[in-house]
């Protein structure tokens, strides 16, 4: 029994680094092919659509109500304080620094990373892959680098919106409810913010973007099986992804907190 | 097929053009409260800081003119002691005359710290780049305490005389013999105001 629970413990372990090194090599692979022409722009604004435009509204849904959600929860307290001044800061520093790129990767984790993972899942079951291996294409090229591109460029534009759309809640709240004049609260906002936390937070999501990239073409390059395969493939790209950008959340306030303070 | 890929390339560009917008937004809005571009390190000196923290501010005569951007604690062999200095970035436009005199001040109710230049006369010679000048000390609540528990020791103590009639105090407050003599004594005189100029004849001899 206890041979049993040692070899699974063993296995997992050994799948994990097997994970990570196979995101290593994909990475390595995408940055060296990504500067070997050709360069066809097609493809990137196709997926530039895909990735940025199409989760436009649902990550500024989101984001505002965030932002409204955030407000309503610092004015129950703020307000036995009788410092409803502070909600402003607090807002637009939790969105600016972390809600907003977070909220954003995880809403695209989600809606892309799938899309992706599945995508690419059901060409390698249906040996679309091997095929443009035949024509002479690489699939990294092909398929991995212009997701990749576009996903790390496009997590910060769309932070961006969710960052303002998460301050506008903010202030729905406090200038309609709380009575905070409008122009207060956007000079109390602008003030407690520096440009160390619009950079360091849309500076993450550079990194977040290539994150889901990397892990959901992994998944999809590895699907097993057929069409099961692919709906594995398809969880463990938004399990690993919404882990991966946590934990790299979590090193990169670790790494702007103690290094960059 | 031309015509669907210009329409993407057109959102696309709009999309990207938006999010453009928002960053100078962002960066111009955050740039105006801020102009702090152009500015010059001074450090204070202190024995004691009362809890100041990195980034408090520093105003003068009220106004948020910079903040604290570092605090060593040095030991000066000189004065043989602990002295800490706080090293402010202050907005250049900002003049501070050499006489003003600076403490460490309390903001609002959640009870900041911020250091606070209450400005002196003496505009003809103003601190610039790296130049130090002492603070004066806030004065521990821990001090303020202790001179009050004597202060109402003291006073309690006094207080316990008078409860037992003791001293000239106690015995005017509590003993009746004075008022009464005083009582019989302007009494007296104004029914007979030539006693005040009668000279005793004991006095006399």
């Amino acid at each position: 029994m206890f041979k049993n629970f040692f070899e699974s413990l063993g296995r997992k372990v050994l799948e994990g680094f097997e994970f990570v090194g196979g995101l290593a090599n994909l990475v390595a692979q995408a940055f060296y092919w990504m500067f070997v022409p050709p360069f066809k722009k097609g493809r990137i604004f196709e997926q530039a659509k895909k990735a940025g435009i199409d989760s436009l509204l649902i990550v500024s849904a989101l984001a505002l109500f965030i932002g409204i959600i955030m407000a309503l929860q610092t004015a129950y307290q703020m307000q036995r304080l009788g410092s409803e001044m502070y909600i402003a800061s607090i807002v637009a520093l939790s969105i600016v620094r972390e809600l907003g790129p977070v909220i954003t990767a995880l809403v695209v984790a989600g809606r892309v990373g799938a899309a992706i993972a599945a995508e690419i899942g059901s060409m390698q079951v249906t040996e679309q892959i091997d095929a443009l291996q035949v024509f002479a294409a690489n699939p990294v090229k092909y398929l991995v680098v212009p997701r990749l591109l576009v996903l790390s460029l496009m997590l910060p534009l769309l932070t961006l919106y969710a960052d303002i759309l998460g301050i506008l809640g903010g202030y729905l709240i406090c200038v309609y409810k709380l009575g905070i004049s409008g122009t207060m609260y956007m000079q109390i906002t602008f003030d407690s913010l520096l440009y160390k936390d619009l950079f360091t937070g849309l500076l993450k999501t550079v990194f977040f973007g290539m994150l889901i990239a990397i892990v959901s073409c992994y998944e999809g390059f590895n699907v097993k099986g057929g069409a099961e395969g692919v709906g594995r493939a398809t969880t463990r790209a938004v399990v690993g992804s919404f882990i991966l950008i946590i934990t790299a959340d979590c090193f990169f306030t670790a790494l702007f907190y103690f290094v960059f303070p | 097929m031309a015509s669907s890929q210009s329409k993407l390339e057109l959102k696309l560009g709009v999309f990207v053009f938006i999010g453009i917008v928002i960053l100078s937004i962002f960066i111009l809005s955050i740039e105006r409260y801020k102009k702090w571009n152009f500015n010059y390190r001074v450090h204070f000196t202190f024995n004691f800081v009362n809890g100041v923290k990195l980034g408090a501010p520093v105003r003068l005569a009220g106004v948020d003119v910079g903040d604290v951007k570092e605090i060593n604690l040095k030991f000066s062999p000189e004065e043989n002691k602990n002295k800490v200095d706080l090293v402010c970035r202050v907005r250049w436009d900002a003049k501070i005359p050499d006489d003003s005199s600076i403490w460490i001040n309390t903001l609002g109710l959640l009870g900041e710290k911020y250091v606070e230049i209450m400005p002196g006369k003496n505009y003809a010679k103003v601190m610039c780049e790296n130049q130090a000048l002492a603070g004066q000390d806030p004065i521990p609540i821990h001090e303020v305490m202790v001179l009050a528990k004597s202060i109402v020791s003291n006073l309690d103590e006094s207080i316990i005389r008078l409860k037992n009639e003791e001293g000239t105090v106690g015995k005017l407050l509590f003993n009746d013999k004075v008022y009464n003599e005083l009582d019989a004594l302007i009494s007296d005189i104004r029914r007979n105001p030539w006693k005040l100029l009668w000279k005793t004849k004991e006095k006399k001899s």
